[in-house]
Protein backbone atom coordinates (compact mmCIF):
# COMPACT_ATOMS: atom_id res chain seq x y z
CA UNK A 1 0.00 0.00 0.00
CA UNK A 2 1.55 3.29 -0.76
CA UNK A 3 2.38 5.83 2.10
CA UNK A 4 0.12 8.73 1.78
CA UNK A 5 3.21 10.77 2.33
CA UNK A 6 1.40 14.41 1.60
CA UNK A 7 -1.17 13.25 4.96
CA UNK A 8 1.88 12.25 6.78
CA UNK A 9 3.64 15.59 6.76
CA UNK A 10 0.17 17.94 6.95
CA UNK A 11 -0.42 15.61 10.29
CA UNK A 12 3.06 16.10 11.29
CA UNK A 13 3.06 19.81 10.88
CA UNK A 14 -0.18 20.00 12.81
CA UNK A 15 1.23 18.08 15.58
CA UNK A 16 4.11 20.00 15.87
CA UNK A 17 1.83 23.53 15.49
CA UNK A 18 -0.27 21.69 18.67
CA UNK A 19 2.56 20.32 20.85
CA UNK A 20 5.60 22.49 19.99
CA UNK A 21 4.73 25.67 18.99
CA UNK A 22 2.08 27.17 16.97
CA UNK A 23 3.81 30.80 16.17
CA UNK A 24 6.61 28.96 14.65
CA UNK A 25 4.73 26.08 12.85
CA UNK A 26 3.22 29.34 11.33
CA UNK A 27 5.72 31.42 10.74
CA UNK A 28 7.64 28.87 8.83
CA UNK A 29 4.08 27.96 6.66
CA UNK A 30 4.03 31.83 5.38
CA UNK A 31 8.04 31.62 4.67
CA UNK A 32 7.77 28.46 2.70
CA UNK A 33 9.22 26.76 4.68
CA UNK A 34 6.87 24.28 6.46
CA UNK A 35 9.19 21.45 5.44
CA UNK A 36 9.45 18.06 6.82
CA UNK A 37 13.08 16.91 7.05
CA UNK A 38 13.07 13.66 5.61
CA UNK A 39 15.87 12.25 3.17
CA UNK A 40 19.36 13.85 3.80
CA UNK A 41 22.43 13.60 1.91
CA UNK A 42 25.16 16.01 1.07
CA UNK A 43 24.07 19.24 0.69
CA UNK A 44 20.34 18.47 -0.12
CA UNK A 45 17.64 17.70 1.60
CA UNK A 46 14.39 15.85 0.54
CA UNK A 47 11.01 16.89 2.11
CA UNK A 48 8.38 14.19 3.24
CA UNK A 49 6.86 14.81 -0.20
CA UNK A 50 10.05 14.36 -2.05
CA UNK A 51 11.33 17.91 -2.75
CA UNK A 52 14.54 18.34 -3.12
CA UNK A 53 15.90 21.22 -1.53
CA UNK A 54 19.75 22.43 -1.26
CA UNK A 55 20.02 23.33 2.51
CA UNK A 56 21.85 26.89 2.78
CA UNK A 57 20.75 27.13 6.24
CA UNK A 58 22.23 24.14 8.31
CA UNK A 59 21.07 24.80 11.63
CA UNK A 60 23.69 28.01 11.45
CA UNK A 61 26.63 25.80 10.89
CA UNK A 62 25.58 22.37 11.91
CA UNK A 63 26.44 20.46 9.12
CA UNK A 64 30.07 21.28 7.67
CA UNK A 65 30.56 17.53 6.82
CA UNK A 66 27.07 17.27 5.26
CA UNK A 67 23.81 16.25 5.82
CA UNK A 68 23.79 12.56 7.31
CA UNK A 69 27.45 11.94 6.57
CA UNK A 70 27.72 8.38 6.23
CA UNK A 71 31.45 7.83 7.38
CA UNK A 72 30.06 9.80 10.22
CA UNK A 73 27.20 7.99 11.12
CA UNK A 74 28.89 4.31 10.73
CA UNK A 75 31.82 5.61 13.28
CA UNK A 76 28.41 6.54 15.57
CA UNK A 77 26.89 2.66 14.41
CA UNK A 78 30.59 1.34 15.47
CA UNK A 79 30.62 3.04 18.69
CA UNK A 80 27.14 2.16 19.70
CA UNK A 81 28.42 -1.88 19.00
CA UNK A 82 30.77 -1.09 22.24
CA UNK A 83 29.70 2.14 24.11
CA UNK A 84 27.22 4.27 25.75
CA UNK A 85 27.83 7.98 26.57
CA UNK A 86 29.96 7.03 29.42
CA UNK A 87 29.53 7.87 33.04
CA UNK A 88 30.81 11.80 33.36
CA UNK A 89 32.46 11.50 36.20
CA UNK A 90 34.82 8.84 35.20
CA UNK A 91 38.27 10.09 33.35
CA UNK A 92 37.45 8.42 29.35
CA UNK A 93 40.06 7.49 26.63
CA UNK A 94 37.19 9.17 24.54
CA UNK A 95 37.52 12.01 26.06
CA UNK A 96 41.52 12.43 26.42
CA UNK A 97 41.56 11.38 22.54
CA UNK A 98 39.02 14.18 20.90
CA UNK A 99 40.81 16.57 23.90
CA UNK A 100 44.01 15.78 22.19
CA UNK A 101 43.03 15.92 18.94
CA UNK A 102 41.16 20.02 19.72
CA UNK A 103 44.66 20.68 21.01
CA UNK A 104 46.64 19.63 17.67
CA UNK A 105 44.06 21.54 15.74
CA UNK A 106 43.40 24.71 17.85
CA UNK A 107 45.96 27.51 17.14
CA UNK A 108 48.49 28.38 19.30
CA UNK A 109 48.89 26.70 22.33
CA UNK A 110 45.12 26.17 22.66
CA UNK A 111 45.52 22.86 24.99
CA UNK A 112 42.90 22.01 27.29
CA UNK A 113 39.07 21.16 27.17
CA UNK A 114 35.84 21.24 29.00
CA UNK A 115 33.25 19.44 26.88
CA UNK A 116 29.73 20.26 27.11
CA UNK A 117 26.69 19.41 24.87
CA UNK A 118 26.26 22.74 22.92
CA UNK A 119 27.48 26.24 21.94
CA UNK A 120 25.69 28.10 24.73
CA UNK A 121 26.84 25.40 27.18
CA UNK A 122 30.65 25.88 25.88
CA UNK A 123 30.45 29.62 26.23
CA UNK A 124 28.70 29.72 29.66
CA UNK A 125 31.83 27.46 30.85
CA UNK A 126 34.34 29.87 28.97
CA UNK A 127 32.54 32.97 31.49
CA UNK A 128 33.04 30.71 34.10
CA UNK A 129 36.59 29.76 33.67
CA UNK A 130 37.42 33.27 33.03
CA UNK A 131 35.64 35.05 36.32
CA UNK A 132 37.19 31.93 38.32
CA UNK A 133 40.22 32.33 36.74
CA UNK A 134 40.85 36.04 36.91
CA UNK A 135 38.47 36.62 40.27
CA UNK A 136 37.41 39.36 38.17
CA UNK A 137 33.58 39.95 37.16
CA UNK A 138 33.23 42.18 34.01
CA UNK A 139 32.21 40.65 30.59
CA UNK A 140 32.95 42.82 27.71
CA UNK A 141 30.58 41.60 24.71
CA UNK A 142 29.74 43.08 21.36
CA UNK A 143 26.28 44.54 20.07
CA UNK A 144 24.56 41.84 17.81
CA UNK A 145 26.57 39.17 19.31
CA UNK A 146 25.23 35.76 19.73
CA UNK A 147 26.40 32.62 21.95
CA UNK A 148 23.32 30.89 22.79
CA UNK A 149 20.42 31.57 24.91
CA UNK A 150 21.78 29.82 28.40
CA UNK A 151 22.73 31.60 31.32
CA UNK A 152 25.75 33.46 30.69
CA UNK A 153 25.53 33.21 27.24
CA UNK A 154 22.25 34.76 27.30
CA UNK A 155 23.57 37.53 29.21
CA UNK A 156 25.96 38.19 26.65
CA UNK A 157 23.68 38.31 24.02
CA UNK A 158 23.83 41.49 21.75
CA UNK A 159 20.04 41.71 21.37
CA UNK A 160 17.19 42.80 23.78
CA UNK A 161 14.06 41.10 22.37
CA UNK A 162 16.07 37.75 23.43
CA UNK A 163 16.97 38.78 27.03
CA UNK A 164 14.36 41.31 28.08
CA UNK A 165 11.53 38.85 29.12
CA UNK A 166 14.20 37.15 31.65
CA UNK A 167 15.48 40.10 33.77
CA UNK A 168 17.65 40.41 35.57
CA UNK A 169 20.04 38.42 33.98
CA UNK A 170 23.71 37.87 35.11
CA UNK A 171 25.17 41.01 36.46
CA UNK A 172 28.59 42.44 35.17
CA UNK A 173 28.22 42.42 31.42
CA UNK A 174 29.30 45.30 28.82
CA UNK A 175 27.85 45.76 25.89
CA UNK A 176 30.32 47.62 23.03
CA UNK A 177 29.91 47.91 19.10
CA UNK A 178 31.51 45.17 16.85
CA UNK A 179 35.03 46.50 15.50
CA UNK A 180 35.37 49.40 17.31
CA UNK A 181 38.42 48.97 19.21
CA UNK A 182 38.16 51.86 20.90
CA UNK A 183 34.95 51.04 22.58
CA UNK A 184 36.77 47.98 23.94
CA UNK A 185 39.37 50.03 25.17
CA UNK A 186 36.98 52.22 27.02
CA UNK A 187 35.39 49.61 28.06
CA UNK A 188 38.07 48.05 30.32
CA UNK A 189 38.66 48.20 33.98
CA UNK A 190 40.32 47.23 36.25
CA UNK A 191 37.66 44.57 37.17
CA UNK A 192 37.36 43.31 33.14
CA UNK A 193 37.59 39.34 33.27
CA UNK A 194 37.25 38.67 29.50
CA UNK A 195 36.33 39.72 26.10
CA UNK A 196 33.99 37.26 24.34
CA UNK A 197 33.60 37.91 20.81
CA UNK A 198 32.54 35.78 17.50
CA UNK A 199 35.44 36.46 15.18
CA UNK A 200 33.16 36.90 12.46
CA UNK A 201 29.66 37.35 13.77
CA UNK A 202 26.52 34.96 12.72
CA UNK A 203 23.66 36.00 13.73
CA UNK A 204 24.72 39.53 13.85
CA UNK A 205 24.78 39.84 9.93
CA UNK A 206 28.13 37.76 9.11
CA UNK A 207 30.10 41.09 10.10
CA UNK A 208 33.22 40.44 9.81
CA UNK A 209 36.21 42.88 11.67
CA UNK A 210 38.06 45.09 10.45
CA UNK A 211 41.71 44.88 9.74
CA UNK A 212 43.88 44.64 12.92
CA UNK A 213 40.26 44.87 15.09
CA UNK A 214 41.14 40.97 16.41
CA UNK A 215 44.63 41.15 17.25
CA UNK A 216 44.03 44.71 18.69
CA UNK A 217 41.44 43.23 21.42
CA UNK A 218 44.59 40.40 21.68
CA UNK A 219 46.94 43.53 22.53
CA UNK A 220 43.92 45.41 24.69
CA UNK A 221 43.15 41.94 26.97
CA UNK A 222 47.05 41.27 26.70
CA UNK A 223 47.20 44.80 28.55
CA UNK A 224 44.40 44.55 30.97
CA UNK A 225 44.99 40.99 32.69
CA UNK A 226 41.69 40.25 30.92
CA UNK A 227 41.20 37.09 28.60
CA UNK A 228 40.11 36.95 25.38
CA UNK A 229 37.30 34.36 24.83
CA UNK A 230 36.25 33.58 21.00
CA UNK A 231 33.10 32.35 19.85
CA UNK A 232 33.91 30.11 16.80
CA UNK A 233 30.63 28.11 17.27
CA UNK A 234 29.64 29.06 13.81
CA UNK A 235 33.13 29.75 12.24
CA UNK A 236 35.19 26.82 13.18
CA UNK A 237 35.62 23.61 11.38
CA UNK A 238 36.77 24.90 7.76
CA UNK A 239 33.65 26.68 7.45
CA UNK A 240 35.65 30.00 6.45
CA UNK A 241 38.60 28.37 4.47
CA UNK A 242 40.55 27.34 7.31
CA UNK A 243 39.69 25.48 10.25
CA UNK A 244 39.13 28.03 12.55
CA UNK A 245 38.55 31.81 11.32
CA UNK A 246 40.39 33.10 14.53
CA UNK A 247 43.50 31.98 11.80
CA UNK A 248 42.91 34.43 9.34
CA UNK A 249 44.08 37.13 11.62
CA UNK A 250 46.76 35.26 13.59
CA UNK A 251 45.34 35.65 16.86
CA UNK A 252 45.13 33.01 19.58
CA UNK A 253 42.57 33.25 21.98
CA UNK A 254 42.89 32.22 25.54
CA UNK A 255 39.72 30.62 25.69
CA UNK A 256 37.96 29.35 22.19
CA UNK A 257 34.68 27.40 22.25
CA UNK A 258 33.44 25.35 19.44
CA UNK A 259 30.12 22.89 19.00
CA UNK A 260 27.66 22.48 16.22
CA UNK A 261 29.77 20.92 13.50
CA UNK A 262 31.73 19.46 16.06
CA UNK A 263 29.31 16.65 16.09
CA UNK A 264 28.77 16.38 12.66
CA UNK A 265 25.06 17.00 12.77
CA UNK A 266 25.07 13.31 14.06
CA UNK A 267 25.66 13.49 17.96
CA UNK A 268 25.13 16.80 19.97
CA UNK A 269 28.91 17.84 21.53
CA UNK A 270 30.48 21.31 22.11
CA UNK A 271 34.35 22.25 23.74
CA UNK A 272 35.62 24.89 25.32
CA UNK A 273 39.44 24.43 24.73
CA UNK A 274 41.84 26.55 26.62
CA UNK A 275 45.46 27.59 27.39
CA UNK A 276 46.81 25.28 30.11
CA UNK A 277 48.07 28.19 32.27
CA UNK A 278 43.80 28.34 32.81
CA UNK A 279 44.13 25.09 34.42
CA UNK A 280 45.09 26.21 37.48
CA UNK A 281 42.01 27.34 38.34
CA UNK A 282 40.19 24.14 38.02
CA UNK A 283 43.02 22.09 39.92
CA UNK A 284 41.63 23.27 43.15
CA UNK A 285 38.33 22.50 41.77
CA UNK A 286 38.18 19.78 39.93
CA UNK A 287 34.27 19.10 40.10
CA UNK A 288 33.41 22.79 39.81
CA UNK A 289 32.40 22.58 36.18
CA UNK A 290 30.34 19.11 35.24
CA UNK A 291 28.09 18.19 32.76
CA UNK A 292 25.92 15.15 32.69
CA UNK A 293 26.18 14.62 28.80
CA UNK A 294 28.84 16.82 27.88
CA UNK A 295 31.82 15.56 25.71
CA UNK A 296 29.95 11.61 25.57
CA UNK A 297 31.79 8.59 24.73
CA UNK A 298 29.74 8.46 21.83
CA UNK A 299 30.02 12.26 20.93
CA UNK A 300 33.79 12.21 21.64
CA UNK A 301 34.24 9.47 18.82
CA UNK A 302 31.79 11.40 16.52
CA UNK A 303 33.75 14.56 16.67
CA UNK A 304 37.05 12.40 16.21
CA UNK A 305 35.58 11.18 13.53
CA UNK A 306 34.24 14.52 11.95
CA UNK A 307 37.95 15.91 12.33
CA UNK A 308 39.42 13.14 10.58
CA UNK A 309 36.85 13.86 7.73
CA UNK A 310 37.45 17.62 7.30
CA UNK A 311 41.04 17.05 7.33
CA UNK A 312 41.38 13.94 4.72
CA UNK A 313 38.88 15.99 2.46
CA UNK A 314 40.70 18.83 2.63
CA UNK A 315 37.05 21.03 3.27
CA UNK A 316 38.90 24.54 4.64
CA UNK A 317 40.38 24.43 0.88
CA UNK A 318 37.06 23.39 -0.78
CA UNK A 319 35.34 25.83 1.31
CA UNK A 320 37.28 28.42 -0.14
CA UNK A 321 37.18 27.42 -3.55
CA UNK A 322 33.87 27.37 -3.21
CA UNK A 323 33.33 30.43 -1.41
CA UNK A 324 34.99 31.95 -4.09
CA UNK A 325 32.66 30.64 -7.35
CA UNK A 326 29.53 31.89 -4.76
CA UNK A 327 31.64 35.43 -4.77
CA UNK A 328 31.82 35.91 -8.50
CA UNK A 329 27.79 35.37 -8.48
CA UNK A 330 27.21 37.54 -5.75
CA UNK A 331 29.56 40.23 -7.92
CA UNK A 332 27.50 40.05 -10.43
CA UNK A 333 24.26 40.36 -8.67
CA UNK A 334 25.33 43.48 -7.17
CA UNK A 335 25.90 45.15 -10.08
CA UNK A 336 22.57 43.72 -11.71
CA UNK A 337 20.23 44.00 -9.14
CA UNK A 338 21.03 47.42 -6.92
CA UNK A 339 17.73 48.26 -5.58
CA UNK A 340 18.06 44.76 -3.69
CA UNK A 341 20.95 44.44 -2.62
CA UNK A 342 23.71 46.77 -0.96
CA UNK A 343 26.43 44.35 0.28
CA UNK A 344 28.14 40.91 -0.26
CA UNK A 345 29.71 40.16 3.31
CA UNK A 346 31.73 36.99 3.18
CA UNK A 347 34.94 34.51 4.61
CA UNK A 348 34.76 31.32 2.51
CA UNK A 349 31.53 29.42 2.95
CA UNK A 350 30.10 32.36 5.64
CA UNK A 351 28.11 34.23 3.61
CA UNK A 352 25.78 37.00 4.12
CA UNK A 353 23.55 39.21 1.26
CA UNK A 354 22.64 42.69 2.70
CA UNK A 355 19.90 43.37 1.03
CA UNK A 356 18.03 46.99 0.70
CA UNK A 357 15.67 46.72 3.32
CA UNK A 358 14.25 44.32 6.11
CA UNK A 359 11.56 43.38 3.83
CA UNK A 360 13.55 41.92 1.15
CA UNK A 361 15.12 38.96 3.28
CA UNK A 362 11.89 37.27 4.42
CA UNK A 363 10.54 37.65 1.18
CA UNK A 364 13.51 36.29 -0.72
CA UNK A 365 13.35 33.05 1.35
CA UNK A 366 10.11 32.16 0.32
CA UNK A 367 10.90 32.44 -3.20
CA UNK A 368 14.20 30.58 -2.35
CA UNK A 369 12.45 28.09 -0.91
CA UNK A 370 10.16 27.77 -4.18
CA UNK A 371 12.92 27.00 -5.97
CA UNK A 372 14.51 24.23 -3.61
CA UNK A 373 16.96 26.21 -1.57
CA UNK A 374 17.09 26.89 2.03
CA UNK A 375 18.34 30.35 3.13
CA UNK A 376 17.31 32.23 6.07
CA UNK A 377 17.63 35.85 7.25
CA UNK A 378 20.06 36.07 10.11
CA UNK A 379 18.21 36.36 13.33
CA UNK A 380 20.03 39.53 14.72
CA UNK A 381 19.55 41.42 11.60
CA UNK A 382 16.79 40.55 8.97
CA UNK A 383 18.42 43.27 6.49
CA UNK A 384 21.11 39.99 6.20
CA UNK A 385 20.16 36.37 4.49
CA UNK A 386 22.73 33.88 5.50
CA UNK A 387 24.20 31.15 3.15
CA UNK A 388 26.40 28.28 5.13
CA UNK A 389 25.40 25.59 2.92
CA UNK A 390 27.40 22.27 4.20
CA UNK A 391 31.26 22.11 2.76
CA UNK A 392 30.83 19.70 0.84
CA UNK A 393 28.65 21.53 -1.04
CA UNK A 394 29.88 20.63 -5.30
CA UNK A 395 30.26 23.34 -7.89
CA UNK A 396 26.45 22.10 -9.73
CA UNK A 397 24.97 22.41 -6.54
CA UNK A 398 26.62 26.24 -6.06
CA UNK A 399 25.41 26.82 -9.56
CA UNK A 400 22.13 25.62 -8.66
CA UNK A 401 21.98 27.84 -5.54
CA UNK A 402 23.42 30.88 -7.69
CA UNK A 403 20.41 30.37 -10.00
CA UNK A 404 17.91 29.98 -7.85
CA UNK A 405 18.82 33.52 -6.06
CA UNK A 406 18.60 35.40 -8.98
CA UNK A 407 15.66 34.26 -10.55
CA UNK A 408 14.45 34.87 -7.22
CA UNK A 409 15.47 38.70 -7.61
CA UNK A 410 14.32 39.11 -10.98
CA UNK A 411 11.03 38.42 -9.91
CA UNK A 412 11.28 40.69 -6.66
CA UNK A 413 12.96 43.37 -8.76
CA UNK A 414 9.60 43.59 -11.34
CA UNK A 415 7.55 44.53 -8.11
CA UNK A 416 7.00 48.27 -8.59
CA UNK A 417 8.73 50.22 -6.07
CA UNK A 418 10.84 47.91 -4.33
CA UNK A 419 14.16 48.55 -3.03
CA UNK A 420 15.46 51.54 -0.28
CA UNK A 421 11.84 53.14 -0.01
CA UNK A 422 9.64 49.73 0.41
CA UNK B 1 -11.74 49.43 -2.66
CA UNK B 2 -12.34 50.04 0.71
CA UNK B 3 -13.94 53.16 2.63
CA UNK B 4 -12.39 55.24 5.17
CA UNK B 5 -15.72 53.98 7.38
CA UNK B 6 -15.74 50.47 6.26
CA UNK B 7 -11.81 50.85 7.98
CA UNK B 8 -12.92 52.18 10.73
CA UNK B 9 -15.98 50.11 10.93
CA UNK B 10 -13.32 46.98 10.97
CA UNK B 11 -11.06 48.61 13.33
CA UNK B 12 -13.70 48.92 16.12
CA UNK B 13 -14.56 45.55 15.66
CA UNK B 14 -10.80 44.80 15.88
CA UNK B 15 -10.34 46.36 18.90
CA UNK B 16 -13.45 44.44 20.57
CA UNK B 17 -12.07 41.30 19.64
CA UNK B 18 -8.57 41.75 20.46
CA UNK B 19 -9.49 43.68 23.87
CA UNK B 20 -11.88 40.86 25.29
CA UNK B 21 -9.56 38.39 24.42
CA UNK B 22 -7.70 37.14 27.52
CA UNK B 23 -5.70 35.17 26.52
CA UNK B 24 -4.10 37.55 23.67
CA UNK B 25 -4.40 40.40 26.68
CA UNK B 26 -2.61 38.43 28.67
CA UNK B 27 0.60 37.16 26.11
CA UNK B 28 0.30 40.72 24.97
CA UNK B 29 1.31 42.64 28.17
CA UNK B 30 4.35 43.67 27.89
CA UNK B 31 3.37 45.10 24.39
CA UNK B 32 2.54 48.63 24.03
CA UNK B 33 2.94 50.58 20.57
CA UNK B 34 2.11 53.57 18.41
CA UNK B 35 0.67 52.29 14.77
CA UNK B 36 0.13 54.03 11.66
CA UNK B 37 -1.93 52.07 8.88
CA UNK B 38 -1.73 53.53 5.50
CA UNK B 39 -3.91 52.93 2.33
CA UNK B 40 -1.79 53.51 -0.61
CA UNK B 41 -4.80 53.48 -2.75
CA UNK B 42 -6.77 55.91 -1.48
CA UNK B 43 -4.54 58.11 0.68
CA UNK B 44 -6.31 57.36 4.15
CA UNK B 45 -3.90 57.07 7.59
CA UNK B 46 -5.21 55.24 10.77
CA UNK B 47 -3.32 55.44 14.26
CA UNK B 48 -3.76 52.74 17.00
CA UNK B 49 -2.61 53.02 20.68
CA UNK B 50 -1.70 49.59 22.06
CA UNK B 51 -0.89 49.91 25.80
CA UNK B 52 0.57 46.68 27.32
CA UNK B 53 -1.65 44.69 25.24
CA UNK B 54 -5.21 46.32 25.19
CA UNK B 55 -5.92 48.79 22.38
CA UNK B 56 -7.05 51.69 24.09
CA UNK B 57 -7.57 53.76 21.24
CA UNK B 58 -7.99 54.14 17.23
CA UNK B 59 -8.92 57.17 14.71
CA UNK B 60 -8.70 58.24 11.54
CA UNK B 61 -5.39 60.43 10.78
CA UNK B 62 -2.01 60.51 11.60
CA UNK B 63 -1.04 60.94 15.43
CA UNK B 64 2.55 60.87 17.03
CA UNK B 65 5.95 59.17 15.80
CA UNK B 66 4.27 55.45 15.32
CA UNK B 67 6.54 52.51 16.50
CA UNK B 68 4.80 50.75 13.32
CA UNK B 69 3.76 51.74 10.09
CA UNK B 70 1.66 49.07 7.70
CA UNK B 71 0.76 49.82 4.43
CA UNK B 72 -1.15 48.29 1.74
CA UNK B 73 -4.04 48.14 0.12
CA UNK B 74 -7.77 49.40 1.83
CA UNK B 75 -9.53 46.17 0.96
CA UNK B 76 -6.41 44.56 2.75
CA UNK B 77 -6.58 46.65 5.95
CA UNK B 78 -10.04 45.82 6.02
CA UNK B 79 -9.82 42.04 5.64
CA UNK B 80 -7.14 42.24 8.14
CA UNK B 81 -9.52 43.62 10.42
CA UNK B 82 -12.22 41.42 10.11
CA UNK B 83 -9.72 38.05 10.01
CA UNK B 84 -10.25 37.48 6.41
CA UNK B 85 -6.42 37.19 5.34
CA UNK B 86 -2.98 36.34 6.66
CA UNK B 87 -1.05 39.02 7.39
CA UNK B 88 2.21 37.44 7.44
CA UNK B 89 1.63 35.63 3.98
CA UNK B 90 0.42 39.01 2.82
CA UNK B 91 3.94 40.58 4.04
CA UNK B 92 5.99 37.63 2.74
CA UNK B 93 4.29 38.20 -0.69
CA UNK B 94 4.59 41.64 -0.07
CA UNK B 95 1.36 43.17 -0.41
CA UNK B 96 1.41 44.11 3.24
CA UNK B 97 4.69 46.44 4.04
CA UNK B 98 5.31 46.73 7.74
CA UNK B 99 8.03 49.25 9.17
CA UNK B 100 8.84 47.63 12.28
CA UNK B 101 11.40 45.14 13.93
CA UNK B 102 10.70 41.29 13.54
CA UNK B 103 9.47 41.31 16.59
CA UNK B 104 6.72 43.27 16.22
CA UNK B 105 5.91 42.37 12.97
CA UNK B 106 5.60 38.77 14.82
CA UNK B 107 3.38 40.29 17.20
CA UNK B 108 1.17 41.79 14.88
CA UNK B 109 0.89 37.84 13.44
CA UNK B 110 -0.16 36.24 16.50
CA UNK B 111 -2.79 38.79 16.93
CA UNK B 112 -4.32 37.22 14.10
CA UNK B 113 -3.40 33.73 15.05
CA UNK B 114 -4.88 33.73 18.36
CA UNK B 115 -7.89 35.49 17.51
CA UNK B 116 -8.63 33.88 14.03
CA UNK B 117 -6.14 30.86 14.32
CA UNK B 118 -7.76 29.00 11.06
CA UNK B 119 -6.64 32.32 9.24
Amino acid sequence: MAIDREKIKKQALADFSEYLGPMKARTMKSAGLDIIEDKRDGASIWDLTGKKYIDCQTGSGIMNVGRHNREIVQALKDALDTYDIGVFLLCSKQKADLAKKLAEITPGDLKCTIFGTGGGEANDAAIKLARGYTMKKEIIYAEKAYHGHTGFALSAIGRDAYKEPFEPLIPGFKMVPFGNAQAIRDAFTKDTAAVILEPIQGEGGINLPPEGYLQEIRKLCDEHGALLILDEIQTGFARTGKMFASEHWGVVPDIMTVAKSLGGGIYPISATIFKEELMDFFIPHPFIHLSTFGGSDLGCLVGLAVIEYIQKNHLADHAAKMGDRFRAGFDRFLKDYPALLLEVRQKGLMMGLQYTNSSIGPRLTKKLAERGVIAVYTGNDPTICRFMPPLVITPEEVDFVLNALEDSMKELSKVSGIGKND
Amino acid sequence: MATKENILEALADYQVQCNNNARLRRMQRDWSRLIHFFTEDTGDYFTMDVVKGEIVSYEAGVKGTPDIIVTTLSENLCDMFWGDLNPSQKYLDGLIKVKATQEDIMRLDAITMIIWPDV
